[in-house]
């Protein structure tokens, strides 16, 4: 009997601290880039290819997830240059664009007035926690209205995000 | 002639992520004197890129001179790869960005870079 007693009373206290065992974890602020949609040149002139869906192409769409506000920059730059295409013998001449396409917050709604852009580069100040969408275009026109040759052509779009 | 000229191969909405943490990483001795050291994590859930580049940069986007495991690390789809970055002493102060660039394979269009940052 005593020793019933004895055990119960040095079990007692790891009986309450069980029913207090905490469940940790960790939430680290991250930024994930995201292929949402790959882009499409179409080819509306001889000399031209274009990611506008006027055009025939289709947009490139890249998600920038960040779960903390105030922390990165989004930074989307348009191609200059083919990756991979046919042997070119004239100039290409490039132009391009990134917008904000969609937002999970409606909060976010000021990020395409806020936007700066330089170059080929478009920055965004990511100052909500949350997934924004950025589509680019992208135009190339060849020579003075040189058709291009057949084949296929590759551009990339950079995708940056740097934490502030 | 008219070809139809594809930017990509790899089929629409085939969503591919590039993943690197922490944001904010801070630097502690090393087991060598004079160097200092952080451990960075990437997560790659991008199926047409299998290497990543590290690099390390100054606020004005100088190259750093750093020691890691891999400068270029190959990773499997869906892998996360936990990776330390070591710096001297010296070239501390300077560090102020380290990055990871998606090295780009046919079909892909779009490259990603994440930067992390010394505060």
């Amino acid at each position: 009997m005593k020793k019933v007693l004895i055990a119960s009373l040095i079990l007692a206290p790891h009986i309450a601290y069980a029913a207090d065992t905490p469940i940790v974890g960790n939430v680290q602020t991250r930024c994930l880039i995201t292929t949402d949609t790959n882009g499409v040149f179409g080819n509306p002139l001889p000399s031209k290819l274009s990611t506008a869906s006027a055009d025939g192409g289709v947009v490139p769409v890249v998600r920038y997830d960040v779960t903390l506000a105030d922390a990165y920059l989004a930074k989307v730059t348009t191609p200059t240059a083919f990756s991979a295409s046919p042997s070119l013998s004239d100039s290409v001449t490039w132009t391009g664009s990134t917008a904000v396409s969609k937002t999970s917050d409606a909060a976010m709604s000021g990020y395409e007035a806020a936007k700066v852009t330089y170059g080929s580069t478009t920055q965004f100040d990511l100052t909500k926690a949350g997934s924004t969408w950025f589509s680019s275009t992208a135009t190339a026109v060849y020579g003075v209205s040189k058709s291009f040759p057949g084949g296929s052509y590759t551009a990339i779009v950079l995708a940056e995000c740097i934490a502030k | 002639m008219r070809a139809i000229l594809l930017l990509a191969l790899l089929p629409f909405c085939n969503a591919v992520a590039h993943e690197m943490t922490p944001t904010y990483p801070t630097f502690s001795l090393s087991f060598m004197p004079g160097i200092s050291v952080t451990t960075l994590n990437i997560f790659n859930k991008r199926m047409d890129v299998s290497y990543y580049e590290i690099g390390v940069f100054t606020d004005e986007w100088e190259p750093v001179p750093f020691v890691s495991q891999y400068t270029v690390i190959p990773m499997k789809y869906l892998d996360t790869v936990s990776f330390d970055v070591y710096v001297s002493n010296l070239s501390l102060g300077s560090v102020e960005y380290i990055c990871s660039v998606s090295q780009i394979q046919t079909g892909a269009t779009v490259s990603s870079k994440i930067c992390s940052r010394i505060k």
